[in-house]
């Protein structure tokens, strides 16, 4: 019989992604052995980043100032806008430093088995971002699975009497591995958006 | 490719035993329950991580004990690997390993290809049209690639649609939500389609070829792929199809067009084979279109499948099954079994094993 308390806790912590039973037991007993100090350090870090973070205003990515660092710089390229689902998308997009336009963050995916619609997802906030002008290119970066396609189709549907620039994001090898290692599909997509050199 | 050694633990009745195969013929000799069949699915599970007699891999486990696994030794173009397919009672899919190295099942089933025959198996004919898309598609699957990801992507994407069909008729979204998910259903389905076309076009010409080639009585026999809802061509064509469908799917909340609907008629002069022919007759028929599989796989892949025939005692035509066995692509390694001692001569006399099989282990194997 595990203490109540424990128990609360090891419920709570179930419910994040990707957490089973026994993780989230290992993690509860994990944090009943740290010292108090380091226990109350990522209780109150979780509450800030509850209390202090928001939605930038513009583009969705999770921010603590308004408009966030990304959409006020001024030395991006704000004609270029990058879609992606989630505001966690974008520091692996950034990451790379060869992207130096701006974000869209949608805030998920069209999926109608999770009750997901257009109407859910941020398209419309994105079609008023390009109505205001100056937009010269959309790349669609939704996720290569059947909900990141329709999502990416749906996009291009929105914008099309728009007459913008609307780009998917290629498929390909990854960088640094050897071919015997890609999978059939990445290859034929990889072999379908061949290019000359 | 041929299979060179197996063994098992927890394998229905199959003692844990190490089984040396020839790489040309197996025949599995021994009384009704002594193995027999468990030996021949035990190479079939090996290769497919299921059964041809049973849906449940529950029952494939040993009574009493609760995992079980298969192993053998492949040797294919001078190369050979160790597979492994395991159920485990921790483990919510097949434990499948390729030289003891975890893979994902789309890379494992590329590893060796197995066709059977099984004389109680002829759902392709009589079967519902699922069993038919069944077999297309582990026909398609055996020789490309990359056939698997496809139709999981089709059926993830028929999953959303319908889901969206019934909130729709529910009023909790739109018709027009329709459109991405009809143009991304289509880029899903399109490719399944004409996978499915082509695979059972070919078919259809070579158990023609092969019912002339043995001059069998029942000749005019087609096999002819029916898509689903009648959508077929380019994708403007399944569009106005889609179009034509959306008021009666808005009503039936499912998407009416697609592969999911799919069937193969098998006729003979326009008439339903399963009616007009004698069950002798449909099992002969069914055997032409392994035999048929067993060529079209050498002829994608330049290499031969193994071949498992279970029960040839079973109303077979002798006389047939012998021409057909001798018939076989070149380098097809052979597994059969049979409950009498001697059955087709013409494979006993060619160089074989004998594997005698009592209580579940093989009692004498012989060289021959």
């Amino acid at each position: 019989m595990t203490a109540p308390p424990l128990a609360h806790l090891i419920n709570e912590l179930t419910k994040l992604p990707g957490l089973g039973g026994k993780s989230a037991a290992r993690l509860a007993y994990h944090l009943l052995k740290r010292p108090t100090a380091d226990v109350e350090a990522l209780a109150s870090a979780i509450l800030d980043v509850k209390s202090k973070i928001f939605r930038c205003s513009i583009c969705n990515n999770m921010t603590d100032v308004e408009p966030c660092v990304i959409c006020s710089d001024t030395r991006r390229d704000p004609t270029v806008i990058c879609v992606v689902e989630e505001a966690f998308n974008i520091p692996t997009i950034e990451t790379t430093r060869d992207f130096r336009g701006v974000f869209h963050v949608l805030l998920g995916a069209l999926s109608p088995l999770k009750g997901v619609g257009p109407q859910d997802i941020d398209v419309a906030g994105l079609v008023r971002r390009v109505q205001a002008g100056q937009i010269r290119e959309v790349i669609v970066a939704t996720n290569p699975n059947v909900e990141g396609e329709a999502t990416a189709l749906y996009i291009a549907q929105q914008l099309r009497p728009l007459e913008v620039r609307t780009t998917r994001l290629g498929f390909g090898l990854p960088v640094g591995g050897d071919l015997e290692y890609a999978d059939q599909v990445t290859m034929s997509k990889a072999l379908e958006s061949r290019r000359e050199i | 490719m041929i299979l060179e050694r197996l063994s098992s633990e927890n394998f229905r009745n199959l003692e844990a035993a190490e089984y040396r195969f020839h790489p040309a013929v197996n025949l599995v000799v021994g009384m009704n329950g002594q193995g027999k069949t468990n030996l021949l699915e035990a190479v079939y599970f090996l290769a497919t991580t299921k059964s041809f007699r049973t849906a449940r891999t529950q029952s494939l486990i040993r009574f009493g004990q609760s995992y079980l696994f298969v192993n053998g030794d492949i040797a294919r173009q001078g190369v050979t690997q160790t597979l492994s397919a395991g159920v485990d009672p921790g483990e919510s899919r097949r434990v499948l390993t390729i030289n003891a190295e975890r893979v994902p099942l789309g890379r494992y089933l590329q590893s060796l290809t197995v066709i059977a025959y099984s004389s109680s198996r002829l759902e392709i004919i009589r079967g519902g049209p699922e069993d038919r898309r069944r077999f297309l598609d582990r026909g398609i699957a055996s020789v490309e690639p990359g056939y698997l990801e496809r139709l999981n992507r089709f059926q993830r994407a028929l999953k959303q649609r319908n889901a969206l069909l019934h909130a729709i008729a529910a009023r909790q979204a739109r018709a027009s939500d329709l459109d991405a998910w009809d143009e991304e259903f289509l880029l899903a389905a399109i490719p399944v389609s004409a996978a499915r076309a082509d695979y059972a076009r070919r078919i259809s010409a070579l158990l023609g070829a092969t019912v002339d080639r043995y001059r069998y009585h029942v000749t005019g026999l087609t096999l002819r792929y029916l898509p689903g809802g009648e959508a077929s061509g380019d994708p403007g064509a399944w569009r106005q199809r889609l179009q034509e469908v959306k008021r009666q799917e808005l009503r039936s909340r499912m998407t009416l067009v697609g592969p999911q609907r799919d069937n193969v008629a098998f006729e003979l002069e326009g008439r339903p084979a399963a009616e007009v022919l004698s069950g002798g007759e449909l099992k002969t028929i069914v055997l032409f279109l392994k035999f048929a599989k067993l060529e079209h796989f050498r002829d994608e892949t330049g290499e031969a499948a193994v071949f498992v025939l279970d029960d040839i005692d079973a109303e077979l035509d002798v006389d047939i099954l012998e021409a057909v066995l001798l018939n076989l692509p070149a380098a097809t390694q052979l597994f059969a079994t049979s409950a009498k001692q001697s059955v087709i001569s013409a494979l006993e006399t060619g160089p074989h094993r004998r594997f005698a099989m009592d209580g579940g282990r093989a009692v004498e194997v012989s060289e021959h």
